[in-house]
């Protein structure tokens, strides 16, 4: 628990960094359009299937049987040549081409449909299938006058399936408080280097566990204040949904933010210019973006870099927080992701201290 | 009775380009400091009086020697020697968009303590501008205070890394006069300069330091009488800073 020491200077901190209100603004402008960007271009509505029609006969069952087509949703219809459609297919303009016979029309018995398929959408040839066969009984009834025996009646409940925003949501979270913890106290510490006052402090008798503590704690109040601010945007904006407990959720957020503000402090020890902080820092940060599970699940990753992927700081912690939102997982449930998290814990807040001596870090 | 006590002190480094070769920045210096003298520490940039300083404030590791101040051996209990010492350095920037009084609460809390703001910006002539921030402050108003900064745990001793570099003579005379009143109240004072009349009418004792070795260490008149070339027949009355002086008035400019 931090002492009544640390959670003064902690108080005095925030005051400070919450001074700089435009960076803290500015930072939430990525996650923010990125998401917009997303809920927008992925709102879960099925493209219309492009469906070319060579029509070869003139018959008026011929031109019903388009119509019926057009007048469907799920096609986007063109009509035309067959060589002309046959290019566009080719090129990927078209997703199918349906050629309808001379002999397509009501006298007929047995007209050949002949349907051309880009071998690339072959497996939404299962959707189109049944629809097309459909239409066709339709029309067949209709002219033959016969009765259906069943109707069908569909009806839209507007039961949200899960979208991918809200697969993304967590991971983009875990992102970003990596993101805003790595820079808030790693590039802090370079900078009060810089202007000399990490010497000031260090003739003073403030022991680094508990410099290191404050800071960490007046960093988290404020960014805890930046994901919340996220959290409502995609939830009440962007009806993005949580599933789980939203406390567990919380606690994930901060584990995982101490964390990452450890590990900031680490580079921040390290680097000594504002550039080393920079290059340092995207070493840690890129590779956890694409092998920490944040855009796309970590299974879907080679199997060799698996392992390696799992252990990461960032895994954990965007495992948790998805498991959490998406799932509704318990804290019992993720337990084994939750030891992974303590251990990163104890190895950040070791190194932070690690690796901060005043003497080398002040000078 | 003596505040501070070194011995042999020294602080080497490695020379720049060469492996294994060192250089001596301070090369084995003692002195003892006094309770409740003003102590100045002379020298030409290089001669090691900053290191001096910082070793004894524990900002750098003491390679050779000795320090004590007030009993505590600096090397072995540096935080607890912080608890008793009031530094200013020479370079002195504070955190952004914070006023002098939060600044003054943050270091009191470095030491665990409460202070009354506007007792120590009083003390140092500043309390109008307990809402400024530090950026805004004249370079004389900086000084005074990086002073009252230091002076948040009541420190017995207190250092002044070069306090008047660049500073006007008003400014000057003003920090002066703040320091002498610190002295007047029992506190212990060590600072290093360039500017002779700052030696000469301020400190009670001085040493002079070249090549990180003391040269000399005395009151300014038994250097004068010890070092000091013979006076011309006639001497000249006063000096060029009197006359700007007189000029200008001895009023502070901000």
């Amino acid at each position: 628990m931090p002492t009544k020491l640390q959670l003064h200077l902690a108080k005095i901190f925030l005051k400070i960094f919450l001074r700089d209100r435009q960076s803290i603004f500015f930072s939430l402008f990525f996650p923010i359009i990125f998401m917009t960007v997303f809920a927008f271009a992925n709102n879960g509505e099925v493209d219309p299937i492009k469906l070319g029609i060579v029509n070869n006969s003139s018959s008026e069952v011929a031109s019903d049987f388009s119509q019926m087509l057009n007048d469907n949703p799920l096609f986007n219809v063109t009509g035309g040549e067959e060589s002309n459609l046959r290019t566009e297919l080719v090129d990927g303009d078209q997703t199918m081409v349906l050629i309808l016979p001379e002999n397509f029309d009501a006298q007929s018995d047995g007209a050949e449909l002949q349907l051309l398929v880009d071998a690339a959408q072959v497996q939404q040839l299962g959707l189109i299938m049944p629809l097309l066969e459909q239409t066709l009984i339709s029309i067949e009834r209709e002219f033959r006058n016969i009765e259906p025996m069943f109707t069908l009646t569909i009806e839209d409940v507007k039961a949200r399936s899960q979208r991918y925003l809200d697969f993304l949501l967590p991971g983009l979270m875990a992102f970003t408080l990596m993101q805003l913890s790595i820079a808030g106290s790693g590039f802090n510490i370079v900078e009060f280097r810089r202007k000399g006052i990490l010497k000031r402090l260090f003739v003073t008798p403030i022991k680094p566990r508990d410099f290191i503590t404050a800071i960490v704690l007046a960093r988290m109040a404020i960014i805890l204040i930046q994901l919340t601010v996220l959290i409502v945007f995609a939830v009440t904006i962007l009806d993005v949904r949580i599933v789980g407990n939203f406390a567990s959720f919380y606690l994930m957020i901060v584990l995982g933010t101490f964390i990452f503000l450890c590990l900031g402090f680490c580079l921040g020890s390290i680097a000594k210019t504002q550039q080393a902080v920079m290059a340092v820092g995207n070493i840690v940060i890129f590779p956890q973006i694409f092998l920490s599970g944040v855009f796309y699940p970590i299974e879907s990753m080679p199997e060799l870099v698996q392992p390696i992927a799992n252990l990461l700081p960032l895994s954990f912690v965007s495992t948790a927080m998805r498991e959490i939102a998406n799932n509704g997982a318990s804290l019992l449930e993720i337990t084994p992701t939750l030891i992974g998290i303590a251990a990163w814990f104890v190895i950040a807040f070791m190194l932070a201290t690690r690796l901060f001596v005043w003497k080398e870090v002040a000078n | 009775m003596p505040i501070i006590e070194v011995k042999d002190l020294a602080k080497k480094y490695l020379l720049p380009g060469k492996k294994s070769e060192f250089f001596y920045a301070v090369d084995g210096i003692s002195l003892r400091i006094e309770v409740g003298e003003i102590f100045g520490i002379l020298g030409p940039n290089g001669a090691g009086k900053t290191t001096t300083l910082e070793m004894l404030e524990g900002l750098t590791d003491i390679d050779g020697g000795s320090a004590t101040i007030d009993g505590i051996d600096v090397a072995s209990q540096p935080y607890k020697v912080k608890e008793i010492i009031g530094v200013q350095l020479q370079a002195n920037e504070y955190f952004d968009n914070v006023t002098l009084n939060e600044l003054l609460t943050l270091f009191a809390a470095l030491y665990n303590r409460e202070v009354d703001t506007s007792e120590l910006l009083g003390k140092v002539n500043l309390l109008d501008k307990a809402q400024a921030k530090p950026g805004n402050l004249s370079g004389g108003q900086q000084q005074r205070f990086s002073i009252a900064c230091a002076l948040v745990n009541s420190p017995k001793v207190l250092f002044l890394d070069e306090p008047t570099t660049g500073l006007d003579p008003q400014a000057k005379h003003n920090l002066w006069d703040l320091v002498r009143e610190l002295n007047d109240a029992g506190m212990t004072i060590v600072l290093t300069t360039h500017n002779m009349e700052e030696a000469e009418s301020l400190c009670e004792r001085i040493a002079i330091m070249d090549h990180g070795k003391l040269v000399a260490e005395d009151t300014p008149q038994n250097l004068i009488l010890k070092h000091a070339p013979e006076p011309p027949q006639a001497p000249m009355h006063g000096n060029i800073e009197d006359v700007f002086l007189a000029l200008t008035g001895h009023g502070l400019r901000d």
